[in-house]
This record gives structure tokens, C-alpha cells and sequence, in this order.
């Protein structure tokens, strides 16, 4: 009970307080030297030029200084080399920057380094100006207009971080790498993200808190970070754990790109709606496979006529969960991620090329032992053997029309082909293959006239045969 | 020896039908599974002989002993008949053509008796030069097929596929024949119900052979062909005859 009315004491001495500051808030009395100083700095006009030529208008705007929270000191508090009464000194400074350092020295005065320090964002700044990067406090908290934290109203997160992220802040990990923590705001407000929030991302991170962590390089703190990612884009992050550059990474290969490497951190953008974003992403660890990509059908239609048609890397690779290509079981699915787009009527039809290709190879040969393989090895669980699929033909990242060459330089490079798996194929071999068309009596007259005959001759045969064991019945049973 | 059996068939050419039997069912059956790979029957049949690459080595090795049984039963058969040891009785003559539009006639009722055979009715020859012809268009396409680089070194590429349709065409085509023609007239004819015991015990009834061969019965017993019609026991026949 006792301990109730004392809170209840404790309160109303609060508000009562409070209550007086703020009447008193509405009409501030500067003191006389500020007055004094006011009817010179209150005017535009008055310019301090520093040695390197930089400037800088030593003016004060009055109502923002009585509005400020230092509104009750006199100028000399701060500007200790200035005395009232007296002439200004003669300073000279280097440069803006070096009297910005001079002059914030003299916040020290009150707000001691202890108390500076108590609040965590402020101690890596400390720790950076023991090292000789001194950061000036009114490089955040403003000069004349100074408030009280408390006060400030930020009309968003990004405001408030911002304060000091758009200013030269760096970190500096254990390798002695650093990187630079200023943030642009063009590149944020470009970004798909602009709708969310600093924390959101860097959670951890608060008006309160600002966590110390230590890194050993520049490229651990960019694969931590990616690990943010997950917190929204689930359905990415699981996929990316089957992906061939999350087992590199696994595999100690820090190198092997996480998210922010592809699709960048503050300036994130849809890859999607210019394909050659993409191209141009993965160029930056594959470059000799982007130049190969660039000259081939797919490439050239891309780059040259800016087709949105053709296919670019993540089209066969996958986006997020790309798998080591070299696996069988990569090369298996070749056929299925060509008819992507091959066995699709509408595509196809703009560039004249027939969907019956798919359906050629998988009702030939090397198609249906491709299945039968790929069967087997769900089923048996036995290891197969390699059987041409398109890209063996068609070269995999070099893939080029068989338009765009003569049929005899065509059918001399499918022989070289051919040659890989059938040694000793000659120049007629490839005829064997019958070119992706259905045999007709142009392209194939011998297949299509023993499929013909065959065609009329077998239900000839059947229908005969039973014709005449109907009638060898009925004239058994009508002899009985 | 009993009376009313007549020796059609020697051991040797029993053993010959089964061994070329059962090389035919493996053939039938890798065969089909290859051709109808769609199926769950062929996936089943392919997994059982541990995989595409087994089947088609069994496949291969099959179709090696089916040129063996062929070759070997034609060269003994061309080597005896010209020796004098066997009768011709297997060449188309003449008489084979009329004998279908006679049998034709006399299942529709026009004729009163079925055509007077010999040892081999026209049936039996179209199943023999069938399957035989067969056995060399299948082993030839199917060679083709298995060794494609050497035989594009003197033949044009497209006689690869045109092997490849030759070969599953025929190959159905002389399953059909088999399945249809040969299992009815063996097994499900009302004349040899429940099964021929030709290729079994190599012997038929005399009544059989008095009505399907009796042109070669009646050399074996000496008689005339009419002899041998007036024993038919088939009474409508006989009634049409006038025989009884």
C-alpha cells in the first residue's frame, strides 16, 4: 500500500514537471550573447573560406537555434575561441572537413566520453576515431538545431538509419578488409524493397540496438547477410540448399555466390523483365560459357533482337536449385527442359520450326533408350550408360541453327558427331537418321513405301486368316 | 505298329519345331516389349531381364540361334531332297492355288468334299515358306540393325530405318500369322481339339489322314485316291458323295 502511494507521489511529480518544462518550452529567452552573435549570423552573407578553397556560410537560421535543445548556452559555450566583447580570431583550417572535427570537440566538454559511449551505436564510431577516423558528432545530430534524441521525429526507419548511413561509414573486418556502410538512397528507392523497412532485412538492428559482430572477412559478413533472405523467400532459400553453389559453399568454396551476389542487397531488382540481366549475372563467374552462349541461336537472338522467346541460363539451369550439370541425372532431363519450348505449338510456330522434333527423338532409338534408362535407374537403382540426347547433336552453349549453314556442312559436322559415340560411322551414316521429320515419300521414300505396304499388308493378312477360319468352323459345324 | 496311326513326323524334326519354338517366344517376347516400350507389360518384362541393354543382348543372341535353326533346317532340307532321300513334298505347285478356290467352294457349300492334300496341305505350305522366308527378313533387317556402321559403309544411311520398319512390321505380322493360323489349326480346330499330337508323338490318326492328306495316304498304302475317299466318316460329305 505504501508502496503505491509513493509511485502514485512519484508520478504527479513527474507530470508536474514535465508540465512546467514545456510551458516554459513556448517562450524561450536566448541569452544576450546569443542575441549579440544573432544580429550578425542571422544574416546570410558571412563566409568562412578554408585553405583548400572549400566554404562555408557561417550562418545561423535563429528559429531553428531556439527551437534546439541547446537554446539556453551561449554561443561561447561551443565556440570557445569566440568571447563576447571581443575581436573574432584569425583560424585557419585546411579544410571543411578538418574544422567540422575541431569545432564538434567542443561537445566533449559536456557529453563526456563515458557517456557517449553507454549508447551502442556510438561506440564503433569511438573505436574508429581511436584509430584516427574521427567522425564529428553534428555529422549526425546536426549543429545549431541540435535535439534531443527523444524528440526526433523520423517520418520512417530508413530516415532514421539514413542519418548517419548516408554519410562515409565504414567497418572494417578481421582480414583488414572494409567495407563502406554508406547507403545510397537512389539505389534503395529503386529497389523492389522499398516498401520494407531497414530492420527488416538487418534484423537485430533497432533504434536501441546495434549490434556488435565481428567478421573475418569482407566475404563471410556478405554470406551471413544473404542468410536474411530466407526470412520471407522461403520457397528460394530451400531450393538453393539443393543447388550445386550451396554444396560448393558447403564445401568451403566461399566464392560460390548466396543470394545478394545475384540479385544484389539495397538496389534488388525483378531479373525477370530484361532476360539479359540474367545472362549478364551468371557472366560474372561464367564468362567463357556467357561467351559461348552470346554467339549461339539462343544468345544471338537475345542480345541482337532483344527476343524474349529464347531461353537464357536459368531456363535450363534453374534459378535456385541448379544442379551440378555434369551428373547424369542433369543430362537425362536435357530432353524435357529443349521441349520446354520445342514441343510448344505457339513459340514454335512464329519461327517455323516443326514440335515434331521431340517427339522424332523420343520415338527413336536414342530416345527410348533414354527412357528406358532413366527408368531403370528409378527402379533398378542401376547405374546407366550415356545415350545421346539433343545437346550432343546440337552442341550445349553453342547450340546454332541448322539453317544457317549449307545441308552438306551441316551433314559433315553431324558425321564428326556422330563419330563421338559410333566409331567408324561414314558419310552415310548419318541417313540413318532421318532429320527429325516423319518419313515421307520425299524425304524418305524407301521407309515410307515398306510402312505402307506393310500398312495394307498385315490387316490384309489378319482379316484373310480369319476370314477363313470362320469358314472352315461354319462348315465343320454345318457338316455335324 | 498300330493301325490307325500313321509316322508323320521323325524325332529330329520334332526337336527341330520346339527348339525353334521356344527361340520364337523369346524372340515374341523381347521382341514386343521393345516394340510397344510404352507399356507397363514391357517395363516389366525389361526390368525382369535386368534392363534394355539385356534384353536386347538376349534379343540379338536369339535372333543368332534362329538364323542357325533356319540355316541349318534348310540346308538339310535342300541337301536331302536333292539326295532323293525326302519328296519335294514342301514345293508350291499348281495344285496348291486350286486347292484354295476348291476348299473355298466347299466351305461355302458349292463343292461336296474338301481338296484331296498330299502331305502338305496349302495351309501347312503358307505357314512353312511363311515363317522360313520370315526367319531371313528378320534376321537379315535385324543384323542391319544391330551392325549400322558397317553396313553404311556400302549401303545409302536410309536402309538403317528402312530396316528398323521392316523389322518390327514383319516381325508383328509373322506373330499374327503364328497366333492366328498355326495355334488354330494345332489347337483350337474342331478337327484336332483339344491339340494336334503330330508334333508331339510325331503320329496322327489314319481317320486324319484319310481326310487331310489323302493323296499321300494313298501312296503310303498303295490304293487308289478313291479307295481311300470312300472311307471318309464324315456323313454329310458322304451323303453329298452319294458314297454311302
Amino acid at each position: 500500500m505504501e508502496g503505491m502511494v509513493r509511485k502514485l507521489i512519484a508520478l504527479l511529480f513527474i507530470a508536474a514537471v514535465f508540465t512546467i518544462s514545456h510551458a516554459e518550452a513556448g517562450n524561450v529567452v536566448l541569452s544576450d550573447e546569443a542575441l549579440g552573435c544573432l544580429q550578425c549570423h542571422s544574416r546570410r552573407g558571412i563566409i568562412k573560406t578554408f585553405e583548400n578553397k572549400e566554404y562555408l556560410e557561417a550562418y545561423v537560421e535563429a528559429e531553428k537555434f531556439t527551437d534546439s535543445v541547446h537554446n539556453w548556452l551561449k554561443c561561447s559555450d561551443c565556440h570557445t575561441d569566440f568571447l563576447p566583447g571581443e575581436q573574432h580570431p584569425d583560424r585557419r583550417f585546411a579544410s571543411r572537413e578538418q574544422y567540422k572535427i575541431r569545432t564538434a570537440l567542443a561537445c566533449r566538454r559536456c557529453h563526456n566520453f563515458e557517456q557517449i559511449n553507454n549508447i551502442p551505436l556510438h561506440t564503433r564510431l569511438l573505436s574508429d576515431e581511436e584509430a584516427g577516423n574521427p567522425h564529428p558528432c553534428t555529422n549526425c545530430h546536426g549543429s545549431h538545431a541540435v535535439k534531443p534524441v527523444s524528440r526526433k521525429t523520423y517520418k520512417s526507419e530508413e530516415q532514421y538509419c539514413l542519418n548517419c548511413h548516408s554519410h562515409k561509414l565504414t567497418m572494417e573486418f578481421r582480414d583488414g578488409e572494409t567495407l563502406t556502410l554508406k547507403t545510397e538512397v537512389s539505389s534503395l528507392q529503386g529497389s523492389v524493397h522499398k516498401r520494407i523497412s531497414c530492420s527488416d532485412c538487418h534484423f537485430g538492428f533497432s533504434h536501441s540496438s546495434h549490434p556488435q559482430r565481428n567478421f573475418r572477412s569482407r566475404r563471410d559478413f556478405s554470406i551471413a547477410n544473404s542468410e536474411t533472405c530466407r526470412r520471407c523467400h522461403f520457397d528460394k532459400y530451400t531450393k538453393t540448399m539443393d543447388s550445386i553453389h550451396n554444396v560448393m559453399l558447403g564445401q568451403g568454396n566461399l566464392e560460390a555466390p548466396v543470394c545478394t551476389d545475384c540479385h544484389g542487397s539495397h538496389s534488388i531488382l525483378h531479373l525477370g523483365r530484361e532476360r539479359t540481366l540474367i545472362a549478364n549475372k551468371c557472366r560474372t563467374c561464367h564468362s567463357v560459357v556467357y561467351e559461348k552462349y552470346i554467339k549461339s541461336v539462343h544468345g544471338k537472338a537475345l542480345f541482337d533482337e532483344n527476343n524474349q522467346d529464347v531461353p537464357v541460363c536459368i531456363d535450363c539451369h534453374t534459378a535456385h536449385d541448379i544442379k551440378n550439370p555434369l551428373t547424369l541425372d542433369y543430362r537425362e532431363q536435357i530432353p524435357d527442359m529443349c521441349s520446354n519450348c520445342h514441343a510448344d505449338k505457339t513459340i514454335m510456330n512464329k519461327y517455323g520450326i516443326s514440335t515434331d522434333v521431340v517427339k522424332s527423338y523420343l520415338s527413336n532409338f536414342h530416345g527410348v533408350t533414354l527412357r528406358f534408362y532413366r527408368k531403370q535407374r528409378e527402379e533398378l537403382d542401376k547405374p546407366a550408360k550415356q545415350i545421346a540426347v539433343c545437346t550432343d547433336c546440337h552442341g550445349i552453349h553453342t547450340i546454332i541453327s541448322t539453317r544457317s549453314a549449307a545441308p552438306a556442312i551441316v551433314k559433315a559436322r553431324l558425321v564428326k558427331r556422330c563419330k563421338q559415340c559410333h566409331e567408324g560411322a561414314t558419310e552415310n551414316f548419318p541417313d540413318a537418321w532421318l532429320s527429325h521429320y516423319k518419313p515421307t515419300m520425299a524425304s524418305a521414300p524407301l521407309v515410307f513405301i515398306i510402312n505402307q505396304a506393310y500398312r495394307i499388308f498385315i490387316p490384309f493378312m489378319v482379316i484373310g486368316i480369319v476370314l477363313q477360319i470362320l469358314l472352315h468352323i461354319w462348315r465343320y459345324t454345318a457338316n455335324k | 505298329m498300330d493301325e490307325n496311326r500313321i509316322r508323320r513326323f521323325s524325332a529330329w524334326r520334332i526337336v527341330e519345331h520346339w527348339v525353334f519354338t521356344m527361340i520364337f517366344a523369346v524372340l515374341v517376347v523381347t521382341g514386343l516389349a521393345q516394340k510397344f516400350y510404352t507399356l507397363d507389360i514391357s517395363m516389366w518384362v525389361i526390368f525382369r531381364l535386368g534392363g534394355i541393354d539385356y534384353l536386347r543382348l538376349v534379343h540379338r543372341y536369339a535372333g543368332i540361334a534362329c538364323l542357325a535353326v533356319t540355316a541349318l533346317h534348310a540346308a538339310t532340307a535342300l541337301a536331302c531332297v536333292a539326295s532323293g532321300r525326302w519328296r519335294p513334298s514342301m514345293a508350291i505347285t499348281g495344285k496348291d492355288f486350286s486347292d484354295v478356290v476348291r476348299n473355298i467352294k466347299y466351305y461355302l457349300g458349292i463343292k461336296g468334299r474338301p481338296a484331296l492334300c498330299d502331305r502338305y496341305n496349302y495351309r501347312q505350305k503358307f505357314e512353312y515358306w511363311g515363317v522360313l522366308l520370315s526367319a531371313f527378313i528378320m534376321v537379315a533387317t535385324g543384323l542391319v540393325l544391330w551392325f549400322p556402321i558397317f553396313f553404311t559403309r556400302f549401303l545409302p544411311g536410309d536402309v538403317i530405318p528402312a530396316a528398323q520398319v521392316m523389322h518390327t512390321n514383319h516381325g508383328l505380322l509373322i506373330l499374327l500369322i503364328i497366333a492366328l493360323w498355326h495355334i488354330y489349326n494345332s489347337i483350337f480346330s474342331p478337327e484336332v481339339f483339344p491339340v494336334d499330337p503330330g508334333m508331339f508323338t510325331g503320329h496322327i490318326s489314319r481317320e486324319r489322314m484319310v481326310r487331310e492328306h489323302p493323296a499321300e495316304l494313298a501312296r503310303i498304302e498303295g490304293k487308289t485316291i478313291h479307295e481311300i475317299i470312300e472311307e471318309y466318316n464324315d456323313t454329310k460329305i458322304r451323303e453329298r458323295l452319294d458314297l454311302n
